[in-house]
């Protein structure tokens, strides 16, 4: 995913920079008698026409896929209760108790079946980011404190995972973590 | 200006000092056996007919209260508190359910099941299912729920449970003690496999938050936070009309506006 | 003369800005060092750093676009000298502070200091107030400083002509609203509104940390209050600058002014309202915000880009395609900077789409959107902005030595520094992490090609911070 992010994002800067040393280029060889842009106002309208299509496209095409959507059909085989705090993830298969938390020494999750995080805070803004393990990022939510996130995501390969705290909690924020397994 | 939105700030703070979001405390065992396959008990209904809770489910979800008939104490008030809440949301028909009252005393019979249904007058009311049933040990475990027997005082020590199970036969949502419309209506709208990704913590201390989930409708109303979000802009645009208004005085530039 | 004591302020502005930059991006440059692991501050001490960067930059960054302002609005109207200077004194103060609360008050909870955070014991609590005052010191300067400008416009023209509404419809009006004038009115307006929302956030930090734990705040109200302060001047700041261009792109080129259109008109009032609206997609990871919201971050997101792309940088385009122009390092630089704010609006468009997000949010992606519109787009509107401005008003001739190769360094560091944060970004690397762990040692080989390139880029902004303090300070010192 964010491979072709990159690349789709590459492309358009090259062609960007194309347009403007172009038009650059045509300006510094131009001579006194160069009229310009012809029909400026009439190319303008095609651009913005162009433009809107597009978006209107782009987001049609991903809005459907924000995660408030993903699987809200299903019913969770497992839910992980996370309660992150500075600067520690605790996972648990029960619920955690904010005044006396607790965590579970090892939390596995199956696997191609779908899974809901319950995620929350014990104290600042923290972020649950999961990382698989050839360490690319692939699913994250904000844990904030006062509200519970439901994160849902079906694992599709087994292995060792990892969780990356995503949100600056503090001068231990590099190395709040945690992991988990999916079987 | 600065004062003046200064001003407004602390009115509008002090006048939210005096609310309080009076919301329950979380009940942590409602986060248990959440999305377990409830175990499939065999039913015996007031008409007679034999079925089990799977099969009950399949035909709408259900909401399943736990009692026993010869309570003293909170069976009542619980039941008669769902039946107000169930019936003041009952405009909703787009979310279906069934209520299961079923015993967990194994001396209730369906006579007496029959005859409570009857008190409470929901013997005819088709959304309403009365049972008993062989296999309650497994089914407590299932839920969690723990009643005691007290034989002091011949009563079962026991809460007041609620268990919101959808059509696949999964627990979706439990409620413990006795709960508002809203906390129910939001039971209802999980047994449909409403999904919203996020829900609030109750706590005491905020006084303000943007957005205050509504389960009537599933959506999030604008809680008095979001004035604050507004209030930035309202105020730009009263600085913007009152400079305005406070600088037109000075007429003699005006001549040159074409320059 | 009056004109005297607005060149001799603007040209103080000019060097303190290019004084602080040098010392930020050196700051920035520790920065990428030490998480390349080539120096080893604390991770405290790199936190304090990178909260000192984050603030200083924006601040600075906003002031010069809006001394820029100033200076040119005098063309039109009269503008006040007292608030000018009372913005600066007040800057100064309030940067001195800041740097003083985390350098040695430990204060360190990043530039969006984003509540809870900053009410936390990490620090002392003498460091925490001396921050939140160091930040209203600056919201007070810059307060009345916007709204003395703003004062200043509506003096002349009425609040429809300032929208230049007249010219909606109507091919040839009356009064004809300069873009300047336009521009400078609807970026003034976001800044103001921008900063309200900041002195609510600072009101409710200040409240919660004196009421001995009688109140507290909503985090999720706190955090969508951050991000329209924060979010907004980050890009109002960029529309200041845009305005010094529509006003001096045709003025250096040679070129007749530019007029306000139709569409000219059209599409900054409706630039308003996107601008404010965008900032809702810095919570789409907060599943707890309303889905309406985030959709209407998304879209608000994609139609802020409609207006400046289809009028903004086609007008550009227009202005230069098959034109003859004086070129000079002034609209050189204006150029350049109006291409890497787009090709930064296209990162910022990428991540600003809720499922991109869902894999990008809060990776070195987000730093490497905002540092293009910054260091290659807005800094160098300013610059050129300063250039010409140098060059204008000091007597010192213009030597032309040495342009290029300012030009190629400038663009050869802020490509490879920028790239090193996009590759990162697409590479999961966390933001705002002193060190990587293991896993994500790939983190460092980017730090790395980041901390040397970001050495070329200094090198061009120190050969320019020469030339172009040397002339502002004879002006100074000229009589
Ligand atoms: C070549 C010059 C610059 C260098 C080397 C540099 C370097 C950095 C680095 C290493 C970070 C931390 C990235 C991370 O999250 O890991 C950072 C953050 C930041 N930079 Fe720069 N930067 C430069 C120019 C600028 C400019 C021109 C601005 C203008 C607004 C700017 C504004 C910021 C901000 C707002 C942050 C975020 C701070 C935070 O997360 O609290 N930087 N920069
Ligand atoms: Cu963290």
């Amino acid at each position: 995913m964010q491979h072709s992010i990159l690349i789709f994002f590459a492309i358009l800067t090259l062609v960007i920079v194309g347009v403007f040393v172009y038009v650059y280029l045509s300006s510094v060889n131009a001579n006194e008698e160069s009229k310009g842009m012809k029909n400026a106002l009439h190319k303008r309208g095609w651009f913005l026409l162009i433009l809107v299509v597009v978006l209107a496209m782009f987001a049609s095409i991903t809005i459907p896929k924000s995660p408030y959507f993903a699987f809200a059909n299903d019913t969770p085989a497992k839910v992980i209760h996370v309660a992150a705090g500075q600067f520690y993830f605790m996972m648990s298969y029960n619920a955690i108790d904010p005044k006396n938390p607790s965590s579970d020494p090892s939390i596995e999750v199956p696997v191609n079946q779908v899974v809901e995080f319950r995620v929350t805070s014990l104290d600042v803004n923290h972020n649950f980011g999961i990382y698989n393990d050839k360490n690319v990022l692939i699913a994250q939510t904000q844990a904030m404190p006062g509200y519970v996130n439901r994160l849902r995501y079906k694992f599709t390969t087994p292995g060792d995972y990892n969780i990356f705290c995503l949100e600056y909690c503090g001068s231990g924020h590099q190395v709040m973590r945690s992991s988990f397994t999916v079987k | 200006m600065f004062k003046y939105a200064f001003c407004t700030l602390t009115l509008f703070l002090s006048c939210n000092l005096n609310l309080t979001l009076g919301q329950s405390q979380q009940d942590l065992r409602e986060e248990e056996n959440i999305y377990n396959q409830i175990f499939n008990a065999q039913l015996k209904l007031t008409d007679g007919k034999t079925t089990t809770i799977h099969g009950l489910a399949e035909r709408e979800p259900l909401i399943i209260a736990f009692v026993f008939t010869r309570c003293s104490g909170l069976c009542s008030p619980y039941l008669l508190q769902l039946k107000e809440s169930l019936r003041a949301l009952s405009r909703d028909n787009s979310k279906p359910y069934n209520v299961l009252v079923l015993s967990f005393d194994p001396e209730d019979s369906l006579s007496d099941m029959s005859y409570m249904a009857r008190q409470f007058d929901l013997l005819n009311d088709k959304k309403w299912l009365f049972a008993v049933t062989n296999n309650i040990t497994s089914l407590n475990k299932s839920v969690g729920f723990h009643p005691v027997w007290n034989p002091a005082i011949k009563q079962f020590d026991h809460d007041a449970l609620l268990v919101g199970v959808n059509s696949q036969g999964y627990i979706c949502k439990k409620l413990f003690g006795i709960r508002s419309e809203k906390d129910i209506s939001l039971l209802i709208s999980s047994i449909n496999n409403e999904y919203t990704p996020t829900y609030q913590l109750p706590s005491n201390t905020n006084l303000f938050s943007c957005f205050k989930y509504d389960p009537l409708t599933g959506k999030n109303k604008p809680g008095f936070g979001l004035l604050f979000i507004a209030l930035p802009a309202i105020l730009t645009i009263v600085i913007l009309i009152g400079i305005r208004i406070w600088a037109r005085p000075d007429k003699k530039l005006n001549s040159g506006v074409t320059s | 003369m009056e004109n005297i004591r607005l060149r001799k302020i603007t040209a103080i502005w000019i060097v303190a800005v290019l004084v602080l930059f040098v010392a930020a991006i050196t700051l920035g440059i520790i920065m990428r060092l030490n998480q390349a692991a080539i120096m080893k501050l604390s991770p405290a001490g790199f936190y304090e750093n990178m909260t000192v960067h984050g603030l200083t930059m924006i601040g600075i960054w906003f002031v010069a676009g809006m001394a820029a302002v100033n200076f040119i609005m005098e063309r039109y109207v009269k503008t006040s000298y007292s608030a000018n200077l009372f913005a600066f004194i007040f800057t100064v103060i309030g940067v001195i502070l800041l740097w003083v609360s985390a350098f040695v008050g430990k204060f360190h909870a990043g530039w969006t200091f984003l509540y809870p955070l900053p009410l936390r014991p990490l620090w002392d609590s003498w460091s925490i107030v001396l921050f939140l005052v160091s930040l209203s010191i600056l919201g007070v300067g810059w307060l009345v400083w916007t709204v003395s400008l703003m004062a200043a416009l509506l003096r002349k023209y009425s609040i429809s002509q300032v929208f230049a509404w007249q010219h909606i419809g109507n091919k040839n009006p009356e009064i004809e609203t300069p873009p300047f004038v336009l521009i400078s009115m609807i970026s003034l307006l976001g800044v103001l509104t921008s900063l309200i929302a900041a002195v609510v956030v600072l009101v409710l930090l200040f409240w919660e940390f004196f009421s001995n734990g009688t109140f507290s705040n909503d985090p999720l109200l706190m955090k969508n209050l951050t991000y329209y302060f924060g979010h907004t001047i980050a890009n109002e700041m960029l529309y200041l600058g845009l305005a010094v261009i529509y006003e001096l792109f045709a003025e250096i080129s040679g070129r007749p002014k530019w007029k306000t259109t139709w569409y000219v008109a059209i599409a900054w009032n409706l630039t308003l309202f996107f601008v404010l609206a965008a900032f809702l997609h810095h919570m789409y990871m907060d599943f707890a915000q309303p889905q309406s919201l985030q959709l209407i971050g998304q879209f608000a997101s994609y139609l802020a880009s409609l207006p400046s792309a289809a009028v903004t940088v086609f007008s550009i385009i227009v202005a230069v395609y098959r034109t003859k122009i004086k070129w000079s390092m002034a609209n050189l630089l204006f150029i350049i900077g109006t291409c890497g704010w787009i090709i930064g609006g296209v990162g910022a468009l990428i991540d600003a789409t809720i499922s991109n997000n869902f894999v990008l949010h809060n990776t070195l992606w987000v730093p490497a959107h905002f540092h293009t519109y910054n260091a290659m787009g807005n800094v160098l509107f300013s610059l050129g902005f300063f250039y010409w401005f140098s060059v204008q008003y000091s007597k010192s001739e213009v030597t032309n030595k040495l342009q290029s190769l300012k030009i190629a360094l400038l663009i050869l560091g802020g490509i490879g520094f920028l790239a090193a944060f996009y590759i990162a970004g697409a590479d999961s690397i966390p933001r705002r992490y002193s060190n990587y762990p293991a896993e994500l040692a790939a983190g460092k080989s980017y730090a790395l090609l980041g901390a040397v390139s970001a050495i070329i880029y200094l090198i061009a902004i120190l050969m320019f911070f020469v030339n172009i303090s040397r002339r502002c300070l004879s002006m100074l010192f000229a009589r």
